[in-house]
């Protein structure tokens, strides 16, 4: 994570997200999938094809592509689709997007009722007997049963969750990175899925952009680096209020 | 030639000229910026080089002076608020902490009997110039104890000149031992934990015996907390001068 400058002075924290090896694996149509929309499965980082079974690399064979270790499911209209094979780069998104990201959070293996769901616990002192961090009374006498649901301790962490509006302020074309801000679920150096936001604020937010995809060897030759109009940039020197 | 004893004198060659070259004594004195020295952990090298291309860019435009803790600065930023749209402040730097582009130092001074300490981005575009106006290094990395010690160690002149200084000189270190204001102090700095060497202890010497009882002297000896950063400073210091110099 790193900080980023806007031209009135601001702060704002960023995540960097590398775009390492993407490639589009497979195009399952409306009808064999079931759904409302197609979908197109993405593979991500690159990895050794040779502890998976043979069965598992069927599908990268068919597009002809090494193993990825995470492979994701978008839901496309039918003028986005893309042949099996393109790799996908940084490009694809544009500065002044938003964008949500889905990753596994940090695990934190079995956890008490204090951390997992944020409970109050109990007084250090004042004659607590044994009772410090325990969740309390878990239902009423009316009920006679415990609900289902109940927060109670156990697992926490390494589950999906999405962080949702997050604005793209820069993007490396050269090292094909992301700049977006605030932080992301997940630890340093793992996996996420990044999309297009859902959020109904930003529904009309992209302005033109690469549609259905940037492609490497086409026409279009893009500076390194993209940033977004409110950025300050350390070519330009420092900051004056008129 | 002829000595008092009599006896012809030996021929004395006259005594060789010590050439002090000053060409390399100028590029043996390296200073790389703290910042600069990625900390140890699993982030992948490339985000700090992308953060390193970033600081250069920024350095090759607004000039940030070598300093050390100890150093008296003057920083004038941007504010909106002001007068003048800018805020000139005069301090000494008590701390340097962060990495990459988040690094950041602290100035001290006593403005009117009041201590104030303002905590600066050295990277920030709000801030328009960094001046070095004494340079001394003090015995410590750390000077947060000038909170505890008598006001008349921190107070510094606002409009303080500038104290001329040769270049290409060893900076000197002001073995200065602060007296501090009576107990209790914000820290516990006779703790050796902290390890301040520029405070004047006027404590009993019972006192002084009780806190060696928190000394760990193991832990110069742990070997999981040893971080050699000699060669990845070289690498990064190559680096760094050869692009400050395009």
């Amino acid at each position: 994570m790193m900080p980023i400058w806007t031209k009135s002075g601001k702060k704002h924290a960023v995540t960097l997200l590398k775009v390492q090896d993407c490639h589009v694996l497979k195009y399952i149509s409306k009808e064999e999938s079931g759904g409302k929309t197609s979908k197109l499965l993405v593979g991500g980082k690159n990895v050794s094809p040779f502890s998976k079974s043979e069965s598992a690399m069927e599908i990268f064979k068919e597009a002809g592509v090494p193993r990825k270790q995470k492979v994701s499911i978008f839901n496309v209209t039918d003028d986005a689709i893309i042949k099996p094979g393109t790799p996908l780069y940084a490009a694809h998104f544009r500065p002044g997007q938003f964008v949500d990201v889905t990753g596994k959070t940090i695990g934190k293996g079995f956890q008490g009722v204090m951390k997992r769901w944020g409970f109050k616990g109990q007084p250090a002192s004042h004659g607590q007997t044994k009772t410090h961090r325990r969740p309390g009374a878990i239902s009423t006498n009316k009920a006679a049963k415990v609900y289902r649901g109940k927060k109670m301790p156990g697992k926490m962490g390494n589950i999906y969750r999405t962080s949702f509006g997050l604005k793209v302020w820069r993007i490396n074309t050269k090292h094909d990175i992301i700049y977006v801000n605030g932080s992301v679920p997940g630890h340093t150096n793992c996996l996420v899925k990044v999309k297009d936001s859902k959020l109904p604020t930003y529904k009309d937010c992209n302005k033109n952009p690469p549609f259905p995809t940037f492609f490497a060897d086409g026409d279009e030759k893009l500076p390194e680096d993209l940033y977004d109009d409110e950025i300050f940039q350390f070519t330009d020197p420092s900051l004056t209020y008129a | 030639r002829i000595n008092s004893d009599g006896k012809p004198a030996k021929f004395q060659p006259p005594p060789k000229p010590v050439i002090i070259d000053k060409q390399k004594q100028r590029e043996e004195r390296r200073f790389l910026s703290p910042e600069f020295i990625p900390p140890r952990g699993r982030t992948d090298p490339l985000k700090f080089y992308i953060e390193r291309k970033d600081m250069i860019q920024r350095r090759k435009v607004f000039n940030i002076p070598e300093f050390y803790v100890g150093h008296i600065l003057a920083v004038t930023t941007a504010d909106p608020y002001a007068n003048e749209k800018t805020n000139r402040f005069v301090g000494i730097c008590i701390q340097r902490g962060g990495k990459g582009l988040g690094a950041t130092f602290v100035l001290r001074n006593v403005i009117e009997d009041q201590g104030v300490e303002i905590c600066y981005e050295l990277y920030s575009p709000r801030i328009q110039a960094i001046e070095v106006l004494k340079l001394e290094k003090r015995l410590d990395d750390n000077l947060m104890y000038l909170r505890d010690a008598l006001p008349e160690y921190s107070t510094f002149d606002m409009n303080m000149k500038p104290v001329s200084r040769l270049e290409h000189e060893e900076i000197p270190v002001n073995k200065l031992q602060v007296r501090m204001k009576p107990k209790p102090w914000s820290k516990r700095w006779e703790r050796p934990k902290y390890n301040v060497k520029g405070i004047k202890f006027e404590l009993p010497e019972k006192k002084m015996k009780e806190a060696q009882k928190w000394s760990r002297p193991w832990l110069e000896f742990d070997m999981l907390r040893e971080y050699d950063t000699s060669k990845i400073e070289e690498k990064i210091w190559k680096e760094v001068s050869e692009e400050l110099k395009k």
